[in-house]
């Protein structure tokens, strides 16, 4: 060990050994994984995570909506190098130790398709509809693509950042004129 | 004559199975049953007796929680988290507020740090005692609940003493702890530490915890009615445990001895000892007798804990208006119900662009339909109550 601080933590090199192997791109900040990997390969990657590197335990899968057009919520800060699409993400851990990874496909805004995971985890399916319900990502090839948390005839994806949030829209939100000083701070 | 005499039984047998062919029975359970925990509905297929296949059908709770995230900032997120699981709603506070702290960089002080791991535990006693006691109610034995509950109350008013609630204390604050109960502009000179005394009380309490463990010991466990309804019956192997994202008590109860306390240290967790408890079977009673030790375990976390905690402040400086960082980060912790989780992703700002909610009892209860698929429909409430999950939890 140098005196230098030595910026590569025990995780980046995991991270990266991991993206590696799998073939991928790998981000590690704050403690987090994140693999990126193509849309193609998302089944075969996930595959073989769960059967090479030990990452059996399917923990979750989500979606995540980037967009321009905010209704809700706030912005990303460089709003003219963003690109519009969706991102699936999800998670797998060893049952073993503390490994673990964020696995994340791009798709574009104008064909959200991928390919299941439910042949290879069969927790998947509900998380698959959620994203489903959610986002209207399609999941092809997964059994029973139906609606899990919206009632029948729900017409649109409540997290899209486009999706209005009513309630707001009726009244403001009381907690943004909240100017109550923390206790600390008085004096 | 005999091969006539078989064809002709052979016949007859074919005919009355052909007569008796009938159809199968769709059944709704819920959404308003006493035994589903709250608004779930089960439409189940029935042949007879046995279950032929069931759709769970969740979303009457659903609040969009991920949704109100992206409107609130960080600190108005704590108050509502905790009423994901309202069980054991500290314990779902704290991932969040670790996942903020790192993304922000503020280092909660270590007293700080000790005061949530032993409310963290507290919870797990509430939440596991919750369980021990009404999963007897739900197979037909209603005296185990009032023992139980008698003590639990005793762990619900330490924590009321501390954080001001019995069930949603919002005590988390981003860099530490809030100063104490009703620590308010009158009252902060005199509490800005924890109440004078609580820590003996929490021993006492622990002591009563113990005896209703042994209680529970003596009443379910041996009991031969609760091994008849149990032993056997809902069996979930490891494999099919870990492939539907089951995790705590459930995952362990198959024989994978999986603990988040064991791996994930934003909690001082590697300072104290304890077991982690599994099973062998996977079954109802295996389900039951985990969670029942893991008292006995959270009890002696609890105990090593307040010889443990080190004086000092209870909150790192943090700034009023919290401008987070861009990052994404994802914390788990380990819920009495298993993995709890938040994958916050940061674009600066005082709120999130999405906040990722991985709530325990919606993976947990995603195997039903496998696990319910030929059981019989008496063994259903016990199959169900054995997996011990929150609507809330569910549906976020």
């Amino acid at each position: 060990m140098n005196d230098q601080p030595d910026a590569t933590t025990a995780l980046d090199v995991y991270g990266t050994g991991l993206a590696e192997r799998l073939g991928g791109r790998a981000v590690v900040e704050h403690d987090t994984v994140r693999i990126y990997i193509d849309r193609s390969d998302w089944v075969e990657t996930l595959r073989r995570a769960r059967d090479e590197e030990g990452l059996a335990f399917f923990s979750w899968l989500a979606g995540i909506d980037w967009s321009k057009d905010v209704e809700v919520g706030d912005t990303v800060e460089d709003l003219d190098d963003l690109e519009e699409r969706f991102e699936v993400m999800c998670r797998l851990s060893s049952i073993e130790n503390a490994d673990g990874a964020q696995f994340i496909a791009e798709l574009p805004k104008d064909d959200p398709v991928i390919d299941s995971i439910t042949s290879l985890f069969g927790g998947a399916e509900w998380h698959e509809r959620e994203a489903h319900d959610m986002f209207g990502i399609e999941f092809a090839g997964n059994p029973n693509l139906t609606p899990i948390y919206l009632p029948e005839g729900f017409i649109g994806h409540p997290l899209l950042k486009s999706y209005p949030l009513l309630a707001r829209e009726v009244k403001p939100w009381p907690g943004a004129v909240d100017v109550e000083d923390m206790p600390e701070e008085e004096s | 004559m005999s091969t006539d005499y078989e064809a002709l039984m052979h016949r007859s047998e074919v005919a009355v199975s052909v007569e008796l062919q009938t159809q199968d029975m769709t059944l709704n359970i819920g959404p308003q049953h006493p035994s589903t925990h709250g608004v779930l509905r089960l439409v189940a297929n029935v042949d007879g007796e046995r279950i032929t296949g069931v759709e769970p059908a969740i979303g009457y709770m659903h609040r969009g929680y991920e949704k109100l995230a992206e409107v609130r900032t960080y600190a108005q997120m704590t108050a509502l988290v905790n009423r994901i699981d309202w069980v054991s709603g500290f314990a779902s506070e704290v991932p969040f507020i670790v996942g903020v702290e790192k993304l922000t960089g503020i280092e909660p002080p270590p007293r700080a740090q000790w005061i949530r791991l032993i409310l963290t535990e507290l919870f797990r006693i509430s939440s596991h005692i919750v369980f021990t006691s009404s999963y007897p109610l739900e197979l037909g034995g209603v005296t185990p609940l009032f023992h139980a509950l008698r003590e639990r109350e005793r762990v619900l008013e330490i924590i009321e003493a501390m954080t001001g609630g019995r069930f949603h204390p919002n005590f988390n604050r981003v860099g530490g702890i809030k100063p104490a109960a009703g620590g308010g502009k009158t009252q902060k000179q005199v509490s800005m530490d924890i109440p004078e005394g609580w820590l003996e009380d929490v021993k006492a309490a622990m002591e009563r915890v113990l005896q209703a463990t042994d209680d529970s010991d003596t009443l379910v466990t041996g009991n031969e009615l609760i091994k008849q309804r149990t032993v056997g019956v809902g069996c979930i192997p490891a494999d099919k445990a870990i492939e539907y994202g089951l995790s705590g008590p459930n995952l362990r109860a198959s024989g994978v001895a999986y603990d988040l306390r064991k791996h994930e240290f934003h909690l001082p967790y590697d300072q104290v000892e304890f077991d982690v408890i599994s099973g062998q079977d996977g079954d109802c009673y295996d389900r039951y007798w985990v969670r029942l030790q893991e008292i006995r375990e959270s009890v002696k976390i609890v105990l090593q804990a307040i010889d443990k905690i080190p004086a000092g402040p209870l909150r790192a400086k943090a700034p009023r208006v919290l401008k987070v960082p861009k990052g994404q980060v994802y914390v788990r912790g380990e819920n009495p119900k298993g993995e709890f989780g938040y994958y916050i992703i940061s674009e600066g700002g005082q709120k999130p662009y999405r906040l990722k909610i991985r709530s325990t009892s919606f993976s947990n209860l995603s195997i039903l339909p496998w696990v319910l698929k030929g059981a019989l429909v008496p063994d259903l409430v016990a199959i169900m109550g054995s997996l011990d999950f929150v609507l809330g939890d569910v549906d976020r």
